[in-house]
């Protein structure tokens, strides 16, 4: 039996080929984001293990809570300048400094300024000390005085910044100018992980940096040979309460895990497409299983009369797909490898330098990439397998072996269990937010709807094939062909269907979010004016913004604070906004309570969502804690209606302000007087020094906010191509079959009289029929799915419900063109097919 | 309809079909196979024409030559005054569609389209006009009026070889190749498809070939052709069963 197997193999190398891409389209993905992700961590580990290698000790507040954000890590406050020196006079200390890191924006020689899409803008202050400073001068000197600066070598390099310039920098305070005296690696990357390094010395850092008197750590060395455990112990006596001392190697192995953190998220979110083009994939191997199995009849029934039992008849068809399982998995394996350092291009291309490692190609990446691949490979062909089993002997020597009506309403009912059951998953997961759960119901919807859609390929391949029948009999044949066999249609376009879906349901979904993005900024924001950092990533802006937004015709100017703490025991985002001129820039409907008063009065201000949920109405006492000033209660002074600026809590400027180290503003609102003109020409010039920002009017607001969803969409679309890209192949693979099923057929068509150009034209009708019928199921569910998401997350702020009938349109449109370009190599086969070998074909 | 408002009187001097020197090799060196070993044979118009020979005589390679299915090692071979060596593949083609009618033994139809459109499609393929008189005539004639606008699979075998007949009739070509067409035919549905033949043949001025191997189904035929061994070494007008039968035996096959 292997034998025949490894023969089978042989023969149809072309065929198998094509089915194993599908796989090893998938495995490359997979194995890609796991290398890429690994060698990632291992980077930054050795990275942050080296910077720190030398720094005993490091003395720094407790931490409050820790960041809710991607890779953020825990959330301290500085600590007081003395502590530095309780910390010397402790016996064992040999040298201890602090150090100070904020927000500092270098501006490129052409005014902008210099953002680094996505990592932060960093301010740090330099110690002298080599062993502990954890930068490197690689050319010029430390910056020594109040107008120096050093700057990362990345960043040198990129905007061609030399030694001896002036560079202009934005701050908290106003935006100031320095003398490079230096540039910095850190460690011995060029930068940190993409973030611009703006390096003053102490004094200057504590001043720009708005920490004047306060050290936000202080490391520390030991003296040469003393018991270091019975040092950190003695400092940790010395210490004022609420201050902590760790050793150098707990600090590296925090900050890495902090980026490792970060970079998790985005190797999950890669994994979880890599697998969507294995589910596709997978559709893509049970269509060819089945169709080449329904082929093999003859000669599977024939192994049956030769002796063969069923149990090595279905081990024969499951062998051929694990075979084909592994040797898809290695080259996916292989082309991972080149994935991932495709990809760390790509990385750099964005401007996240990383630092230079060697390619971490762990055993794990074997053992994942392997066990789906053939796994994936291997499970769908069960079923198959199952179907070759079922065929008699007999067929041997019939003609024709005719499919059970029986087994099919089998499928229907088993199909419709599925498919249930999905939804109910699907709905279950969606209203508690289980994101597992909503997967399990996609995945079971798609295969029970797979498993009904060969019920209507009939009719639907009939009237979809309509159009085409007009142009003539290719058309025609074309149609017939599809509506020949509606299992083998419906489960060709499978792939599709899902592919078309997930893309649907992402249009539908963003179009939503787009589409509430700008009503909620309509319904949130009442001032004309809105300046924002212009790049993501900055954290925010300088406080003097706001005064320099004052222009004349400007009748109100309010700042938008934004910063975390703990409320209710959980991590959440709080807002401020200037309470004097609340009412002029933003539309806060407040239900229960009051508004400004209640801010002024320094209460919290809790959306009618966290109320209900929470159990909490005006006068309750909730508790909260704030890294600064750490736990306390506030009063609920009022409850508002979802407001997508403020989010869920909002308190005064005033007591933000109070609460917060170095708070920075993420917003400025501008409402300008009654009949004032000219008010965004004389921000343009009032705002000319802080090229950091952005002044839009509340249209041009809304544009950037759809189109920063747009720019998210397009990403996701792209992500998503691929599991397109495998549904075509599965297309590909199908009509290649069936052409080579037909050979006899198109012979007998050529014999009498077909040009080869309508037997293109044939083939082409059949692939854009099928192409279109995946299409329009998977537009129809995507459709569903969209609007269940979307409906799901009302309470985060998606209103509105948009169905994007102009781009499911174009999605269909091009499918159709996908498939007739799927069509073309089975078509141009088929046209060339010897017509004297395909009538004695037998 | 009057017959002879259809079917033009043949002129007598050209034949329908002739190959001149044909010759196919398959195969190079000793391993060479003579398919066909230099043939020279005329088909007449209107006339009903058997091919006999044993199996590996060669006569369906001439058959395959003659349509343009195959391209012969030396030789010529022509329908009507066109030569089809010298036609491309757009050419050879348009020749089939429009000039030469086949009746293959099995899988003679399309099975995803009706008994009809099997009939019209040579006329669909051309993108030419119906023309429905000729098609409700053949129909008629055939028998197969009430089966128009059925499957193949819901036809007879008899059936399904007169849908074959009257498709490769409905553009009335010069010429009708029928490659063993009542082989996998009962005697009864056999005997009625050659008669439709002869009768195509003699009341219609239809020019037919038929490769066959059955000296019964020979005998419907106005003249039969004798082969063995690619070469011609027989040619028979007006044969009967029996003399058929004899000229084989004399043949020693």
């Amino acid at each position: 039996m292997w034998k025949v197997t490894v023969k089978g193999i042989l023969t149809h190398k072309l065929r198998l080929a094509l089915t194993g891409l599908a796989i090893v389209l998938g495995v490359t993905f997979i194995s890609g984001t796991l290398v890429l992700t690994d060698t990632l961590h291992n980077t930054f580990t050795s990275l942050f293990g080296n910077v720190y290698q030398h720094v005993d000790f490091q003395v720094r507040s407790k931490a409050a809570f820790t960041s809710n954000s991607a890779g953020g890590g825990a959330v301290r406050t500085p600590v007081p300048e003395s502590v530095a020196g309780t910390v010397r006079a402790v016996p064992g200390v040999a040298y201890a400094e602090g150090s100070v890191s904020g927000y500092a924006q270098f501006v490129a020689p052409d005014g902008k300024a210099i953002s680094t899409g996505g990592a932060p803008t960093l301010g740090v202050s330099f110690d002298p000390n080599p062993e502990l400073s954890s930068l490197r001068v690689v050319a010029g000197h430390a910056p020594g005085s109040t107008h120096e600066i050093a700057m990362d070598e990345g960043t040198a390099t990129k905007y061609h910044f030399h030694v001896g310039e002036r560079v202009a920098v934005l701050l908290t305070g106003r935006p100031q100018t320095f003398t490079l005296s230096g540039i910095v690696r850190f460690g011995s990357a060029e930068n940190l992980a993409g973030a611009t390094l703006a390096v003053f010395d102490l004094p200057t850092a504590q001043s720009v940096l708005g920490k004047v008197g306060q050290y936000d750590a202080i490391d520390v060395l030991a003296t040469p040979g003393a018991d270091k455990a019975a040092v950190e112990r003695a400092i940790a006596r010395a210490l004022p309460p609420g201050t902590e001392v760790v050793t150098g190697q707990t600090v590296a192995q925090e900050q890495s895990n902090s980026i490792n953190q970060g970079l998790s998220f985005f190797s999950t979110a890669l994994l979880v497409f890599a697998f969507i083009s294995l589910f596709v994939g997978g559709f893509t191997i049970f269509n060819t299983f089945s169709i080449t199995v329904g082929q093999r009849t003859r000669e599977l029934a024939l192994l049956r009369i030769v002796g063969a039992s069923r149990r090595q008849v279905f081990r024969s068809v499951l062998l051929e797909a694990a075979v084909l399982g592994v040797v898809a998995s290695i080259v996916g394996l292989g082309l991972g490898v080149l994935a991932a350092i495709g990809l760390e291009a790509l990385l750099k291309g964005f401007g996240i330098t990383l630092p230079a490692g060697p390619l971490v190609f762990l055993p794990r990446t074997v053992v994942v990439a392997l066990v789906v691949g053939i796994g994936v490979t291997v499970v769908s062909a069960i079923s198959p397998a199952r179907r070759a089993v079922a065929i008699p002997p007999v067929a041997a020597l019939s003609d024709q072996h005719e499919e059970q009506g029986e087994s099919s309403r089998r499928r229907i009912a088993v199909g419709g269990v599925i498919a249930a059951v999905g939804v109910a998953a699907l709905v279950v997961g969606l209203s508690e937010q289980a994101i597992a759960l909503v997967g399990i119901g996609a995945v079971a919807i798609f295969l029970g709807i797979g498993m009904l859609a060969p019920v209507v390929a009939r009719p639907m391949a009939s009237v979809l094939g309509r159009p085409l029948a007009l142009f003539g009999i290719s058309g025609r044949l074309g149609r017939e062909n599809s509506m020949r066999s509606p299992r083998r249609t419906a489960q060709t376009s499978a792939a599709l269907m899902v592919g078309l879906a997930l893309v649907s349901t992402i249009a539908v979904f963003g179009a939503s979010l787009s589409k509430s993005a700008t009503s909620s900024v309509d319904e949130a924001i009442s001032a004309d004016y809105i300046i924002t950092a212009s790049a993501s990533g900055t954290g925010g802006f300088s406080q003097s913004v706001a005064p320099a937004a004052a222009v004349k015709g400007a009748a109100a100017v309010s700042t938008v604070y934004g910063g975390e703490f703990e409320f209710d025991d959980v991590v959440s985002n709080l807002t401020a906004v200037s309470t004097e001129h609340l009412a002029d820039t933003v539309i806060l409907r407040v239900e229960q309570g009051s508004g400004a008063p209640a801010l002024a009065a320094g209460d919290l201000l809790i959306d009618t969502t966290t109320a209900a949920t929470k159990h909490l109405s005006v006068g309750s006492s909730v508790a909260v804690t704030f890294a600064k000033t750490g736990s306390s209660t506030m009063k609920v002074g009022g409850i508002f209606k979802p407001n997508a600026l403020i989010g869920s809590y909002l308190v005064s400027d005033a007591y933000f302000l109070s609460h917060f180290d170095d708070p920075l503003p993420v917003a400025v609102l501008v409402r300008s007087a009654p009949g004032a003109t000219g008010v965004g020409a004389a921000l343009d010039r009032g705002l000319r020094s802080y090229p950091n920002l952005q002044v839009q009017t509340r249209a041009q607001f809304e544009q950037s906010q759809q189109a920063q969803v747009n720019q998210l969409l397009g990403l996701v679309y792209a992500l998503l191509a691929l599991a397109v890209v495998i549904a075509l192949i599965g297309i590909v693979n199908t009509l290649m079959l069936s052409v080579f099923e037909r050979t006899h057929e198109i012979g007998l068509l050529r014999a009498v009289g077909m040009r080869r150009r309508q037997v293109r034209a044939m083939i082409r009708s059949e692939a854009v029929i099928l192409a279109l019928f995946g299409a329009i199921i998977g537009v129809v569910i995507g459709t569903g799915l969209g609007v269940a998401f979307a409906d799901s997350l009302q309470q985060q702020g998606i209103t509105d419900l948009v169905i994007p009938v102009a781009s499911l349109v174009v999605f269909l449109v091009l499918s159709g063109l996908l498939g007739l370009g799927a069509a073309s190599w089975p078509a141009r086969r088929a046209a060339r097919l010897d017509v004297l070998a395909a009538i004695s074909a037998e | 309809m009057a017959l002879d408002e259809t079917v033009a009187p043949a002129p007598v001097a050209l034949a329908a079909a002739r190959a001149v020197g044909l010759e196919k090799t398959y195969g190079k060196g000793d391993s060479a196979v003579h398919a066909l070993a230099g043939i020279t044979v005329e088909f007449g118009r209107g006339e009903f024409t058997a091919v006999m020979g044993p199996s590996g005589s060669g006569k369906s390679t001439l058959m395959h030559c003659m349509a343009g299915l195959d391209t012969p090692s030396a030789g010529a071979t022509f329908v009507g005054d066109q030569e089809v060596s010298r036609l491309d593949e757009a050419g050879l083609t348009r020749l089939r569609r429009d000039r030469i009618g086949f009746v293959f033994q099995s899988f003679n139809l399309v099975p995803t389209l009706t008994a009809r459109e099997n009939i019209l499609l040579p006329v669909d393929l051309a993108g030419a006009k119906v023309d429905e008189d000729w098609f409700d005539f053949l129909v008629g004639q055939l028998g197969i009026g009430d089966r128009l606008s059925h499957r193949p699979t819901e036809m007879s075998g008899g059936q399904q070889q007169r849908v074959a007949c009257a498709r490769a009739l409905i553009r009335r070509p010069d010429l009708v190749f029928a490659d063993e067409p009542t082989g996998n035919l009962d005697s009864n549905a056999a005997g009625e498809m050659l008669g439709f033949l002869r009768h195509s043949a003699r009341e219609l001025g239809q020019s037919i070939v038929m490769v066959t191997h059955d000296p019964r189904g020979a005998a419907y035929a106005g003249r039969v052709v004798f082969l063995a061994d690619g070469t011609i070494v027989g040619d028979m007008s007006d044969p009967t069963a029996e003399s058929v039968l004899e000229q084989m035996k004399q043949l020693g096959t």
